[in-house]
């Protein structure tokens, strides 16, 4: 669309509303125009696709995790002898209190989900590789500072579930040479998890996380913006150049539609099934079993194998893997050089994809299998 | 796939449905139901399965029939110009949601009760695979629980997952031939391609998008409305094993109403204490009294007694 003929100041007996008086205003001042020009104007080579929603549907996750988490802060006490009276009032007491805690519960799920997809489709379309090093390794990051944020979030209910992950996750960390003794005594602030490990854990989640994920966001977007995106792995430039498109508005349509759909989906489970909460957190277990968030279950599974037990087993298991597999995925792009993008002719790439999948499902699947055997 | 979850949203926040533990394969099905809306009353009728309760599970299958003939219709039109380059026939939508619809009202029960036979005699079969000696002889107790899971597992969820594979293999197939022997009697189309992108992009943007956008937010207006003034205020779910306890709320307290009346009744109980030992005076006094007065009498009446 041609502004200038849709401009006030072209049409001579044109009188400008108040909102478009409202926006020139703006507009001299901030260059509104612009920014929505260098905002929507980006071009996708190959066009708009249902596989590279991600990244918006993440970024609007954040947004409703942020506005539901605020609403619950209202009514939440950050302490060891109110933290889960204040929950259980949230749930039985505050109006829509128990919807919006199992929104924000079902919504840290869908995140980790949706970063795992996003981390797939960036793997799988080679778009990692040069000149996008750089965007991996903040996504990279992020994905961190998901996993953290679902960690501290998952204690603050202060119930045994909450109280007896925190306990085994931290004991894994513990595990780390070096600084795995100081990382779990700064988060614990004491022998025990207790009033320190709460007060940490709730600064973490509400403070710390936050600002770093929205930073490292806001330069994710920025990198992204400056290598421009990578477009599809196949076909001829013809085509490519065929369907190349503006984000505005096919793309941004889609992504719509993607966070309808999580917005639609969060809401089915919070509903399906909402958040209790079991007894207040207490030194003993009782008859629980403690058991991580459903996203951390495969891995679980995998530290209750024989070879990972031991002393040199359960530092295998606890430290050197996960740190490996970081190690591998930050290097991935420096020693990935080949230009070629088709996971079709990537088979190296494509077997591992797959082999990491099904050890997470697999392992996921036989953690609830394992549930049986303990009660 | 998003129309058909909203209803699904506004039906789970009436109560008029209940997924049940397969909520995930209750969603599936709910989402390809141009080839499920007949098989899944068949499998329930055949097999005792159930995918959820309430009116509202078949209120969504009604109404996923006309969303599902428009978007195979936009769909197709846009595999036929865009991959087949050929002009897409009239009614295509239609004719596939039909067609697809009678194939898995026979191959999908077939799928279903195929992969159930497959999985349970895996199950048994890798079950007894791990009793087996030479496992035994691996460790001094046996395989340990968490090998021993993850060893079954791989073993009937290969098989398993193998069989399912290739049945749904051949049911996109057959769905692919019934999609080509349409595709053989049209024609083909006469635009270059870049002039079939321009026609497919132009497929999906409305002719009055004005209109398109202030119905659509109109919707999401009410849908919006509807679920907040449906939801529950309080939870709807209260497990029985969880339910919050039961607390006697004690008075709120006020320090001045508090400390008035703490003066009260100390002042009451000094008065108290003022009348009993006024009390308590008053009998010693009236005691010394009447002592005198006997004392008196008896010093007055002795002599006399004495007299006579």
């Amino acid at each position: 669309m041609d502004i200038k003929h849709s401009s006030p100041a072209v049409i001579p007996d044109h009188q400008p509303s108040a909102i478009e008086k409202l926006v020139a205003f703006l507009d001299e001042r901030v260059g509104l125009k612009e920014m929505q020009a260098k905002m929507l104007n980006e071009p996708i080579p190959g066009g708009s696709r249902w596989a590279y929603v991600f990244g918006s549907i993440l970024l609007f996750i954040f947004a409703m995790q942020a506005l539901t988490g605020v609403l619950l802060m209202f009514y939440y006490v950050p302490t060891a002898d109110h933290a889960y009276d204040s929950t259980q009032y949230i749930i039985h007491d505050v109006d829509y209190g128990w919807f919006l805690l199992s929104y924000h519960f079902w919504g840290s799920s869908a995140m980790v989900v949706c970063v795992v997809a996003h981390m797939s489709q960036v793997f799988l379309w080679g778009a990692y590789k040069k000149p996008r090093e750089l965007l991996w390794l903040v996504g990279l990051a992020l994905f961190g500072i998901v996993i953290t944020f679902g960690f501290t979030g998952y204690l603050l209910p202060w119930d045994q579930r909450a109280f007896w992950a925190t306990t085994v996750g931290v004991e894994i960390l513990d595990k780390t040479p070096v600084i795995g003794d100081f990382i779990a005594r700064f988060l614990k602030g004491g022998p025990t998890p207790g009033q320190m490990t709460l007060s940490r854990f709730f600064v973490l989640h509400v403070m710390i996380l936050p600002a770093a994920l929205m930073a490292l966001a806001g330069l994710h977007l920025f990198l992204f913006r400056v290598a421009a995106p990578a477009g599809p792995y196949s076909g001829t430039k013809e085509e490519i150049k065929a369907k190349t498109d503006y984000f505005f508005p096919r793309q941004i349509w889609k992504d719509m539609v993607g966070m309808a759909f999580v917005f639609v989906g969060t809401c089915v489970l919070a509903l399906w099934e909402p958040v209790v909460l079991l007894d207040q957190a207490a030194p003993d277990p009782g008859d629980y079993h403690p058991e991580p968030e459903w996203y951390f279950l495969f891995y679980f599974q995998l530290l209750r194998l024989k070879i990972f037990s031991g002393e040199f087993g359960q530092f295998l298991g606890a430290v050197a893997l996960p740190v490996l597999f970081m190690i591998l995925l930050v290097a991935l792009p420096f020693f990935d050089k080949d230009p070629e993008r088709n996971i079709f002719k990537r088979p190296i790439a494509l077997i591992s994809w797959i082999a990491i999948m099904v050890v997470i499902v697999l392992f996921t699947v036989a953690s609830v299998i394992n549930r049986e055997f303990l009660d | 796939m998003v129309v058909k979850a909203v209803f699904a949203v506004l039906l789970l926040t009436m109560g008029l449905v209940q997924f049940e533990g397969r909520f995930g394969l209750a969603v599936i099905m709910l989402f390809i139901s141009p080839v499920s809306v007949f098989s899944i009353p068949i499998i329930m009728a055949l097999f005792g399965t159930h995918f959820g309760e309430g009116i509202g599970l078949e209120f969504l299958f009604w109404l996923s029939i006309p969303v599902d003939i428009w978007a195979l219709g936009v769909v197709a039109r846009t595999f036929f110009l865009e991959r087949l380059r050929k002009e897409p026939p009239d009614g295509l939508g239609l004719a596939i949601w039909w067609r697809s619809a009678l194939i898995g009202a026979f191959f999908v029960p077939l799928l279903w009760w195929i992969v159930s036979f497959v999985t349970d005699n895996a199950i048994t079969a890798s079950h007894s695979m791990a009793e087996m000696e030479a496992f035994r002889h691996l460790t001094d107790t046996g395989l340990p629980v968490a090998e021993r899971i993850g060893l079954e597992l791989t073993i009937w969820g290969s098989i398993s997952s193998a069989v399912l594979a290739v049945l749904s293999l051949i049911g996109v197939s057959i769905l692919g031939q019934i999609i080509r022997r349409m595709a053989e009697g049209s024609r083909p189309a006469s635009e270059n391609y870049q002039g079939l992108i321009t026609r497919w992009d132009l497929m999906r943007v409305p002719a009055d998008q004005g209109l398109l956008l202030t119905s659509l937010a109109g919707v999401g207006v009410v849908c919006s409305l509807m679920f907040w003034t449906i939801l529950p205020v309080t939870t709807p779910h209260p497990h029985e094993c969880c339910k919050k306890p039961d607390v006697e709320v004690e008075p709120v307290f006020k320090p001045s109403q508090s400390l008035n009346s703490t003066a009260q009744r100390v002042a009451s109980l000094t008065a108290q204490i003022d009348a009993l030992e006024q009390q308590q005076s008053d009998k010693k006094n009236q005691k010394a009294k009447s002592k005198g007065k006997a004392g008196g009498k008896t010093t007055e009446d002795s002599p006399a007694k004495a007299k006579p």
